[in-house]
């Protein structure tokens, strides 16, 4: 147990003194910072968003467009789009000239067969269809739907769909539903989904170069002289995921500050508040999947040669992670308690990243956390004891290349 | 020059027959086709077939016309009427109907919908459902017209010279295009780029290199890497535009917006003039990381250094695509390295000026020949270190020109 701590104590030490470490650990919190102050800021302050929005997008096109209709559909424009918005030209050189005058930026021409084809033809010098402000394309389609259906300016909206839906639930437990139309509720169980990925992955490759540097630099076999396997894996496993657990109370510390700071400063609605609970989740599955993947990482490195040789078999271990990764931002966000986040967040390798990525999204079941995190302790403890015994001296000397099936073979005790 | 081939050679047999690189080539167009499946997988899970209950109490669905077709991978929704709201909720509660839209008797001066579920309407059904409204919205309008609104419009963006014309029948899917091809090229660039950084390290690790100088000068030697590396990069995506090529083949019978592919002439051009200075900028810089580094992982931290002005634009590309003549836009397409994606992302939205190409690819070619410059000086005076990281104070002090 002396020797254990002893090891703990030099990995915490050894990680905490490089400047790196330190650079990640409070450079993320501090950027997100800025960047919120920034922005914070900039909303307050008109005039330095619009210099901002000067250099990113060039001075403010408020140009009317032209049209030409050959097919004599356009009879009047309705009263509420701001006059001079949309300028007639008779003909298609004239509006030409316009353009190169500059007095319009682009026009429409509706061709003679407008009403057989469908055709709309959007001339601009530019020629940029996904120009910012683009939505005049929209606003001249409505202004030619309005005049087909003779002024009526309201069956010309319903075309499009009603005004307004109401909408009524009679789903036993009110699920909280996000505001699709908010870009937030899509970027915050992707953030999650991500930070999670990132601090599982982040601490236990740690344990991978930090195991196989070692067995290069054959401090291994010095260290291995006094101690045993297991007790240098455990000091190492421990050492290094306190640190992680450092890294991840900071990080989720500041998210949920920023978030709850981000109501007062954007005015959101008030479900976006994260609840307290979403924190200490966070915290129990950063620590049990860090000690499934910092053990299957650990097993990696003793059976590698080389650092080179381990990385190209990571990948393999760390599909069950990114896989959550592909669905953070369509099924977490849209249907976050369906069959295939569900799955994903109850088996035990992928439930790390993807059920954190159910909590931020919101109305999972209150059962479901606890059991997961069951069935997490239950892998990690198996986990865990397959790797000890790969952690054996023989194969943390030996020089053998490594390959996929060899260590699925070691994990399994073969 | 003979020996700066012979360099050449060896390097680009060593790695493009490994097994490393084959999986490589092959993984791509796996995982894409990977990606795809998962596409069409999420927009399957947007369909539900169970009816769509409705209550009308405007008159408007009285004796409705048939919901339009739905077009693939759309599945079709029926619609069931109920005469009240009493009688849908049972349906509802039974599982018969996902849910039900009530529509009230003001509903054609109003315009308001009320809609009941237990798990919310996918988007799917509902624009089914709104679909089948403003069929029969338009039931008592002219047949030329109501036709025209249903079917929608199609927009052809064109240039005012002419020389540009898309369609957004494919939703605009060309403009896209160069975008995919540059980040095909850049991954290209970075895994052939990773290669020769390796080389260079492990070369100079276990000492291979000052055998093999002793026969050649260091300028060849990293004359006939960079050249190798380049040419590895161009394997990949050669034998990457054979898979795509032949998927465009095979899918474009079933696909509609492939068949209308087309390769503008200006982009070709473009990547000779800007992404290939840019392919070998990157190659020099990555034989600079490793003469300078000493071992392949620090190597793997200063790549990064690179690999980001490289992603800058993509981080930024929604702001290109929408002001693509903004000054952010033409800075970036100025300054090396940046230069490559942002021009490519304009060229799909806009017309580049002549002189912003011309200018963009001599500034390239400035920094390629700067870069490998850069590369040659580091190389000769890190050769002959082990296990000591050069200095970039080293690399251009004045000193160092003659040793």
């Amino acid at each position: 147990m002396k020797k254990t701590t002893i090891v703990l104590k030099n990995e915490i030490i050894t990680l905490l003194s490089r400047p790196s470490f330190w650079l990640v650990t409070l450079g993320i919190p501090i950027m997100a910072w800025l960047v919120f102050g920034l922005v914070g800021r900039l909303n307050q302050n008109s005039s330095a968003s619009s210099i901002l929005s000067n250099i990113f997008s060039g001075p403010a096109e408020l140009r009317p467009e032209g049209y030409v209709d050959l097919a004599g559909l356009i009879k009047t424009i309705p009263q509420s789009i701001p006059a001079g918005t949309l300028v007639q030209f008779a003909d298609e050189t004239s509006a030409r000239n316009a353009v190169v005058r500059g007095s319009i930026v682009a026009f429409y021409v509706v061709p003679k067969d407008y009403l057989k084809s469908g055709q709309l033809i959007y001339v601009r010098s530019d020629f940029n269809p996904l120009a910012s402000g683009g939505g005049q394309s929209a606003l001249f389609q409505r202004v030619l739907r309005i005049n087909m259906l003779g002024g009526n300016l309201l069956l010309a909206s319903l075309v499009n769909g009603p005004l307004k839906v109401q909408e009524v639930s009679l789903a036993p437990t009110a699920a909280q539903s996000l505001d699709n139309t908010n870009p937030l509720s899509f970027l915050l169980p992707y953030g999650v989904t991500l930070l999670f990925y990132f601090l599982i992955m982040g601490s236990s490759s740690l344990l991978l170069s930090n195991v196989s540097k070692e067995k290069e630099t054959r401090v291994m076999e010095t260290l291995l002289t006094s101690l045993t396997p297991t007790q240098l894996l455990t000091g190492k496993i421990i050492g290094l995921g306190l640190v992680g657990l450092l890294q991840t109370i900071l990080w989720l510390g500041t998210g949920y500050a920023l978030m709850n700071l981000s109501g007062k400063v954007f005015t959101l609605p008030f479900q976006f508040h994260l609840p307290i609970s979403i924190i200490i989740w966070g915290i129990v599955f950063f620590i049990l999947g860090y000690a499934v993947y910092a053990s299957l990482m650990a097993g990696l490195g003793a059976l590698a040669p080389n650092l080179r040789e381990a990385s190209q078999v990571t990948f393999v271990i760390m599909l069950p992670l990114i896989i959550p990764l592909f669905f953070s931002s369509s099924v977490f966000v849209t249907d976050p308690n369906g069959p295939i986040a569900t799955t994903l967040s109850i088996f035990p390798l992928s439930a790390p990243v993807a059920m954190m990525a159910r909590l931020a999204s919101g109305g999972v079941p209150w059962w479901q956390p606890p059991l997961v995190a069951l069935l997490l302790a239950v892998t990690a403890v198996f986990i865990v004891r397959a790797v000890a015994s790969m952690f054996r001296a023989q194969a943390l000397l030996s020089g053998q290349p490594i390959k996929i099936k060899s260590y699925l073979q070691a994990l399994l005790g073969r | 020059m003979n020996k700066t081939w012979q360099v050449a050679l060896h390097e680009y047999q060593r790695h493009v027959l490994t097994r490393r690189f084959l999986f490589g080539l092959f993984s791509v167009p796996f995982f894409m086709v990977i990606l795809v499946g998962l596409i069409f997988l999420i927009i399957s899970m947007n369909n539900n077939t169970t009816p769509l209950g409705y209550v009308d109490r405007s008159g408007l669905l009285a004796h409705p016309l048939p919901a339009p077709q739905v077009k693939l991978p759309d599945k079709p929704t029926p619609f069931r009427a109920f005469s009240d709201e009493a009688t849908a909720r049972q349906a509802l509660q039974a599982g018969e109907i996902q849910g039900y839209y009530v529509i009230p008797a003001d509903y054609l001066a109003a315009g308001r919908l009320q809609v009941v579920f237990t798990k919310a309407i996918k988007s799917v059904p509902r624009q089914q459902f709104y679909h089948f409204l403003e069929i029969n919205l338009l039931a008592n309008v002219e047949s030329s017209i109501s036709t025209r609104l249903i079917a929608g419009d199609e927009i052809i963006a064109r240039s005012l010279d002419g020389s540009r014309e898309m369609s957004s029948r494919n939703g605009w899917f060309g403009l896209f295009l160069p975008i995919i091809a540059a980040i095909g090229f850049i991954i290209a660039m970075f895994t052939s780029g990773g290669y020769l950084m390796q080389a260079v390290v492990e070369e100079k690790e276990n000492r291979t290199m000052e055998v093999i100088l002793t026969s050649i000068s260091p300028n060849q030697f990293m004359t006939g890497k960079i050249f190798a590396d380049i040419c590895i990069g161009l394997t990949q995506i050669f034998a990457w535009l054979v898979f795509i090529i032949v998927g465009i083949r095979i899918a474009s019978s079933s696909i509609s917006f492939l068949q209308g592919i087309q390769v503008s002439p200006q982009l070709l051009i473009l990547f000779v003039v800007i992404l290939m200075p840019t392919f070998v900028m990157v190659s020099a810089f990555m034989a600079l990381i490793g003469a300078t580094v000493s071992e392949a992982r620090e190597g793997q931290q200063m790549i990064s250094l690179v690999s980001l002005p490289i992603w800058i634009p993509y981080m930024l590309i929604g702001l290109i695509i929408g002001n693509p003549n903004s000054p952010v836009a033409v800075t970036l397409s100025m300054l090396p390295l940046t230069s490559s994606l942002t021009m490519l992302i304009r060229q799909g939205v806009t017309i580049l000026p002549a002189w912003q190409i011309a200018l963009s690819s001599i500034i390239s070619v400035v920094g390629a020949v700067f870069a490998i410059w850069l590369a040659g000086r580091a190389f000769r005076l890190g050769m002959l270190r082990y296990g000591k990281r050069l200095t970039w104070r080293e690399i251009f002090s004045r000193r160092g020109g003659t040793a």
